[in-house]
């Protein structure tokens, strides 16, 4: 167990180092390494699931400083197995992708180098046994994302985005450190079976203020309210990066960690509090938002950001619901933006979902599966998203049956967003794929090559049966290889998901609910039939309504806030600081002034000695009467 | 075995200070090509002697290797290593090597008296490192120290007059006072000698009293504190750094800026501990100053080289953060810094000269998108910002992990300020690697942005050996701890903290 994690852990290391040392100009090596490592990867974490049920954990001491002890632990649990699985599955389908949509492009060798990295450094996110360590591949994961995102780097969203996407996380990780050196602190341990067992053995040593320090962490790694800015403007990266990094993966990193601290019930009922509600409102206004978007990649953007925010109200409502919905929205979303990859590619590098158009006709293959992802993404009933999502806004029902006002606002936000989904969703697809082409890009489209449709096909697959296994506790070959069902890879290496099903006494509200739901689902499409579905090249809310769409359009200033704070606050501190406080005050006065006052001194004193004997004279008088008058004096 | 590694470290010392002393007396038959070659090898002696002696350094951390030489009847210094000095040794060697092999690659007017100045400041370097005597380290960082300030008369860039001179006249002081300090150690404690041991022996039987220990220190610390540029007096290091010729300001603010640091862990910590403990506060509070304070002038820089140099005074900061938690891991959190800033800072100043001839411009918003025609430069320059920035693989990151971690016991407050410095760091250096490297060039460069190169291999070298000193650290931080941990654990300062 222990050569097949740590093989996983390295071979993309090693891929991503061959290629940046020595394949950097290559075009088809780069990504025949790299497609190669990824599906090592695979392998190895399929092999580890088949062969190890169950727990594994290893630990290897880095350095030790006095008390301080740095491990590189592996932890094989049922969250880490489930979370690589999505992680290597899609992150190897993607690298396939990726061969096709970066054929003609430059730098493929770093493209793919910074690909490796980010595998390795995902990889070691899940594994990490402790939050020490898990931070450093925070970081690492970090830096990947920032390299890529700057893959374009002579464009200037690629420029600004990067620097903005790991500055954002920075602020993030500022109170995630903080959060872990105070764990550290208290308990003499980051690692997470021993403070399973602290918290465990007393349920009160578990700290609010802890808490809401590491939950900072992952407000900015999964792009949650205030730290979210950072999300859409990173679609400036190549979409395969979108669709591993910023949709399927990465993201949910943030989720990934709060699971594995909830699931000792590290975090305190106030820390979820807060979490339900910023992740609740951030679902709602990301769903809005979507509206306001004529780029493709943004509108799927928005759609991850309501999506991560379902997740984190998961996390508070029962953490197995967010690792769940982790599941299958890795799917889904995934097929989603490989479908806007393979659409971006054929209409040459068009974005603008009002110049596309009629490509269902031209691109069948990749139309059918943006098609089952959305179905899947919209919660239509047998597709994965439906169960998941369906799961989450039921355990936000039956506790808003507490009565608590936070409780009742966070479950109308669950409900709003979910069913805000299918007219956001489907805005896009009658947009992209019916009615005629209405620009040249689009008129020209054809479907991509196999690298780009087989990946497709697979994961569509996917988005559409993947939590069938788990839903009705089907079993794959006795169980062995139950872990090809993505949902079902908790239950197969130790069991996690025990998803809350609704008490029977509010069987019947939940029914209601969840029918609600439905309707709201195929009333979200019509609703967007009704307004997108005539393929008339401009956005109807934006000609009728301005002021509306201008609202959703600004998703909610916060970017202008930020920018003010940035360009006016921050860099005038910078600027007076520099002036006044260090160039005028501390150079100039302080040392420069210090001189000039040793100069003066000095000028005067040599005054003192000058050699005339008429001064001379004057000075022998002076001090013979100055001698007298002590001496008379005392 | 012992033996050998004596020589080696002799030779690692005296390898410059003889190629400096050649090259002086055979001035009329030595070419600069051979002044080069000559002081090329001595620095690649020094730094071969340094991870040498750095693998060979036995797990407890002692004074190991020690030598006494005699020349001619002569006592000559006595040398040793142990596990503070032993990776701040290597690194001297690693960086001067870098340093040297920079300036051999560049066209240089006098080259000879340039290498001879270098090699003398590679010895005085290496001595300071190297000595066990209070007065000797001192004596070999005066050493190293004067050779910059010629330089930077004779090869300096713009405004190199007022840089040196100003640096000349804080050094001097700072080197004077800490001067004092070392004297009033010496008499205090009652020594036969300057012998670090000697020191600690007399000090450990008869303690100085409390009130001297403060002073002591408070002397030590202003001394000291300026050759590190501790808040206030770090006024002469940006425009010194900026303007000094490159392999001198690599040298200087690579390695001879720790010497003060490296001064306090080694002699004044463990041996004034109650001093140490009476000025934590003012340290951390001056530190503090340096990390945001100095972090925000750093952001407004809009000269490439400024920034740089203003980075480096702010991560001083992390350093002296690391003395006042008064813990083991705080102070190894220290090394690991010196050891991670001495590299990383040495190959910001590199690649930033090499930006700046190739562009012909200082200001970072006149650059713009040289990625696309120097991507080699780029990944350099995009490792060198990150390991400032502290990313994990790199020393940085362990450096300012311990010193924050170490840090929350000491205060919550000041750790919590210390650590905004992760955030302020990321954006001046991601702010230059944009405007440098990303985007379209900017309109003053555009014309000549065809012609630019990327980087040489000669160039490339001295950057791939930094590189690599990073990430082996990075990546095996326990071949510095190792030794750290059993040193440090013996001082009674850190003995109450954990």
């Amino acid at each position: 167990m222990e050569a097949k994690l740590t093989f996983l852990l390295l071979a993309p290391l090693f891929s991503a180092a061959a290629i940046v040392l020595f394949f950097r100009s290559g075009r088809r090596l780069p990504a025949f390494i790299s497609v190669a490592s990824a599906g090592l990867c695979l392998a190895a974490a399929v092999s580890a699931m088949v062969s190890g049920a169950g727990l594994y954990k290893s630990s290897f001491e880095l350095f030790k400083l006095d008390g301080f002890s740095f491990n590189t632990g592996l932890l094989f649990d049922a969250a880490a197995a489930n979370m690589l699985f999505v992680v290597c599955f899609v992150g190897f389908l993607i690298h396939v992708f990726s061969v096709g949509y970066t054929d003609g492009e430059e730098s493929r060798g770093r493209f793919f180098a910074g690909m490796s990295f980010f595998m390795f450094s995902m990889t070691g996110l899940v594994l990490s046994s402790n939050l020490f360590m898990m931070f450093a591949f925070w970081e690492l994961v970090g830096f990947s994302s920032y390299a890529l995102i700057a893959q374009y780097s002579s464009t200037e969203a690629a420029k600004a985005a990067s620097k903005k996407a790991f500055i954002v996380n920075r602020v993030g990780d500022f109170g995630f450190l903080l959060g872990i050196i105070f764990c550290w602190s208290a308990f003499g341990t980051t690692d997470f079976s021993e403070l399973a067992k602290i918290v465990e053995a007393d349920p009160a040593k578990a700290s609010t203020g802890m808490g809401m320090l590491l939950l900072c962490g992952f407000l900015g790694k999964s792009a949650q309210f205030p730290l979210q800015v950072w999300l859409p403007d990173a679609m400036a990266g190549p979409t395969p990066v979108s669709a591993l990094i910023h949709a399927a993966t990465m993201v949910a990193a943030g989720v990934f960690m709060m699971v594995r601290l909830c699931s000792f019930g590290f975090l305190t009922p106030a820390v979820l509090d807060a979490v339900l509600i910023l992740c609740s409102l951030m679902a709602f206004c990301a769903g809005l938002w979507a509206l306001g978007q004529t780029d493709i990649k943004k509108i799927l953007a928005y759609s991850t950001l309501a999506h991560l925010g379902l997740m984190g109200a998961g996390v508070a409502l029962g953490y197995d619901l967010a690792m769940y919905h982790l599941t299958t929205h890795a799917f889904f979303k995934a097929t989603l933006f490989l479908a806007a990859g393979s659409i971006i590619h054929a209409c040459a590098h068009e974005q603008d979902i009002y110049k596309m158009g009629g490509l269902f006709r031209r691109m069948p293959a990749t139309s059918v599966a943006a098609l089952v992802a959305a179905f899947s993404i919209i919660a239509v009933p047998y597709f994965s998203g439906y169960y998941s999502k369906e799961a989450i806004v039921l355990a936000s029902y039956a506790r808003s049956a507490s009565g608590a006002l936070l409780d009742k606002v966070s479950f109308w936000l669950v409900f709003a967003a979910a069913a805000l989904t299918p007219i956001y969703m489907f805005r896009l697809f009658f947009n992209v794929f019916c009615g005629t082409p209405r620009s040249e890009s689009a008129e020209k489209a054809r479907e991509s090559s196999l690298w780009m449709t087989l990946p497709l096909a697979v994961l569509a697959a996917y988005s559409a049966v993947g939590a069938w296994s788990y839903a009705y506790d089907l079993e794959w070959l006795g169980g062995k290889w139950d872990f090809l069902m993505p949902a079902a890879a908790t239950k197969f290496v130790g069991g996690l998901l025990k998803l809350h099903s609704p008490s029977p006494d509010s069987a019947e509200a939940a029914r209601f609910v969840a029918g609600a739901a439905l309707v709201c689902t195929f009333a979200g499409v019509g609703i967007a039939y009704v307004l997108y579905g005539r393929n008339r090249g401009y956005d109807p809310v934006r000609k009728r309504l301005p002021l509306v769409y201008g609202i959703l359009e600004k998703h909610g200033w916060f970017d202008c806030v930020y920018g003010w704070y940035v360009a006016k606050v921050q860099q005038r501190v910078a600027v007076f600081l520099a002036t006044f406080a260090d160039l005028l005050f501390i150079e100039m006065l302080c040392v420069r002034g210090s001189g000039v006052v040793c100069a003066v001194v000095g000028h005067g004193v040599k005054k003192l000695h000058a050699c005339s004997c008429n001064s001379q004279v004057k000075w022998l008088v002076f001090g013979a009467i100055l001698l007298f008058a002590l001496v008379f004096a005392s | 075995m012992e033996d050998f590694y004596k020589t080696v470290l002799n030779l690692g010392v005296y390898a410059p200070l003889g190629c400096a002393l050649a090259i002086a007396c055979l001035w009329p038959f030595v070419s600069a090509r051979a002044a080069k070659a000559l002081s090329l090898a001595a620095s690649a002696v020094l730094a071969a002697a340094g991870i040498a002696l750095w693998c060979a350094m036995p797990a407890d951390g002692s004074f190991a290797f020690s030598s006494d030489l005699t020349l001619a009847g002569v006592a000559l210094p006595q040398f040793a290593l142990n596990g503070v000095s032993a990776p701040i040794f290597a690194l001297a060697g690693i960086v001067g090597f870098a340093a040297v092999w920079q300036a051999a690659c560049s066209e240089i007017r006098n080259a000879k008296l340039y290498f001879m100045l270098l090699s003398v400041m590679l010895g005085g370097l290496a001595g300071a490192f190297a000595s066990v005597n209070l007065l000797w380290m001192y004596a070999f960082h005066e050493f190293a120290l004067v050779p910059t300030f010629i330089a930077m008369n004779i090869w300096g860039g713009a405004g190199r007059r007022m840089a040196a001179m100003q640096m000349a006249v804080y050094l001097t002081l700072g080197a004077l006072v800490s001067l004092a300090g070392i004297i009033a150690l010496y008499a205090q404690s009652n020594a036969g000698g300057f012998g670090l041991q000697d020191i600690a022996l007399a000090a450990a039987a008869n303690p100085l009293s409390a009130g001297w220990q403060s002073a002591v220190l408070s002397m030590l610390l202003f001394g000291l504190g300026t050759l590190v540029s501790l808040f206030p007096l770090y006024s002469w290091a940006p425009r010194a750094y900026a303007s000094a010729p490159t392999a001198f300001a690599m040298l200087h603010a690579g390695v001879l800026k720790k010497f003060g640091l490296y001064v306090l862990i080694q002699a004044a910590y463990p041996l004034l501990a109650a001093g140490a403990r009476e000025w934590a506060w003012a340290i951390a509070v001056l530190a503090l100053f340096n990390v945001v304070f100095i972090g925000f002038v750093t952001m407004a820089q809009r000269d490439l080289k400024m920034m740089v140099a203003y980075s480096s005074v702010a991560h001083m900061g992390i350093c002296f953060l690391g003395l006042a938690s008064m813990s083991v891991l705080g102070a190894g959190g220290t090394v690991l810094m010196m050891f991670g800033h001495g590299a990383s800072v040495a190959l910001m100043l590199m690649l930033s000269t090499i930006i700046v001839n190739r562009t012909g411009e200082w200001e970072m918003s006149k650059m713009g998108g040289l990625y696309r025609r120097a991507p080699v430069l780029g990944a350099f320059f995009v490792a060198g910002s990150f390991a400032s920035v502290g990313l994990p693989g790199f020393a940085n990151f362990w450096g300012e992990l311990c010193v924050l971690t170490s840090l929350w016991n000491f205060s919550p407050a000041v750790c919590a300020a210390a650590a905004t410095g992760i955030i302020i760091s990321a954006v001046y250096a991601l702010r230059a690697v944009a405007n440098v490297f990303m985007g379209e060039p900017s309109a003053e460069i555009a014309g000549r942005f065809g012609s630019i190169a990327d980087m040489t291999l000669r160039e490339k070298i001295p950057a791939a050996i930094l590189v690599a000193a990073l990430l082996a650290v990075g990546f095996f931080p326990k071949t510095v701890t190792t030794g750290l941990d059993s040193c440090l654990s013996n001082v009674a300062a850190y003995a109450q903290t954990k």
